[in-house]
């Protein structure tokens, strides 16, 4: 663990790094970016698992939402990866110190995985692709798991100012 | 009484003591109410745009995926509002003051004046131009992002 700190207190010192913690400006915007990329990305998988869940646009096809908010999702979070790699660059020592940013990656990692799952297993079977009316119980297990996961990255994401080690 | 007298007495209300003189997480705990209410107006609104657009659902009808997602967008502004009143009740005069702040306040006016002069006319009216469409769009996103750069610059300036 030392020698991670140790790196990160080396990543800290470089020259960007410096160069956004001490800009007036830079820090802030930065972090708007991040709240606005984070609403788009993060946002949208909301809606989709509220979909999966099946209490908003009951209508419309669980392929067509996956499919057509995919470029916006991916979009918007590599906005969140750009500006969230630029803001630990910042303060990356202060946040591997804080309990708050480890579960944040670790609520991150299993979302991830639970997206992976739903699109390579659970959105391959039938009655998903065929956009049956009755979906399986898995497809809303799965939406309740993604709202779970990332309703917590969001908290974990602002308890870090809060929670400092 | 002068406004800085209006802000002392908001400050020493007991509303504002109470969510002041708590635990500290109480006002994280409204910070993330604020965020999750923001969260789900933005992505609402960006949802009936990309329909508005043509660029999602371009098979389904406008009405209905506004009105189910438009109620998503009340119920975010809801959550900010309150959360954001909450916070401002807590600490008015760190607020009032804060040229972020102030910039926040009159950007969320304009946004919701958008929302009701444009936005909502383009999202209800199938026959609405898709140039008047698109300027309404870019407009009401514009202005909602704004607000949350601002906002997320409060804290900063």
């Amino acid at each position: 663990m030392s020698v991670i700190l140790a790196l990160a207190e080396q990543i800290e010192a470089s020259a960007i790094g410096v160069a956004i913690a001490e800009s007036r400006y830079a820090y802030p915007v930065i972090e708007g970016l991040h709240l606005i990329g984070l609403s788009i990305s993060v946002g949208l998988i909301f809606l989709t698992d509220l979909r999966l869940m099946n209490v908003f646009l009951k209508r419309v096809p669980v392929t067509d939402v996956l499919r057509h908010l995919r470029p916006y999702v991916i979009g918007g979070f590599i906005a969140v990866f750009i500006s969230g790699g630029l803001l630990f660059w910042s303060a990356a020592a202060r946040m591997l110190e804080s309990p708050a940013f480890i579960a944040k990656l670790i609520f991150i990692a299993l979302a991830g995985l639970n997206a992976l799952y739903f699109e390579f297993v659970i959105a391959q079977r039938a009655p998903v692709r065929e956009n049956h009316s009755l979906l399986p119980t898995s497809v809303r297990y799965a939406g309740m798991a993604s709202f779970g996961l990332w309703t917590l990255v969001v908290v974990c994401g602002r308890l870090i100012p809060y929670l400092p080690a | 009484m002068t406004t800085f007298e209006v802000l002392t007495w908001i400050q020493d209300s007991a509303l504002a003591h109470a969510i002041s003189k708590t635990d500290h997480l109480v006002g994280a705990g409204l910070q993330i109410i604020h965020v999750m209410g923001l969260v789900a107006l933005l992505a609402s609104l960006v949802l009936i745009s990309l329909h508005v657009l043509g660029l999602a659902f371009k098979q389904q009808p406008t009405s209905e995926i506004a009105r189910e997602s438009t109620r998503l967008v009340w119920l975010g502004l809801f959550l900010t509002a309150l959360s954001g009143t909450l916070m401002f009740v807590a600490t008015p005069k760190l607020y009032f003051y804060n040229p972020a702040f102030q910039l926040k306040m009159g950007l969320l006016l304009l946004a919701i004046v958008v929302q009701l002069a444009l936005f909502r006319r383009t999202a209800s009216n199938t026959t609405a131009t898709p140039a008047f469409a698109r300027v309404s769009v870019g407009i009401s996103l514009a202005a909602w992002f704004s607000v949350a750069m601002a906002g997320r610059m409060i804290g900063f300036i």
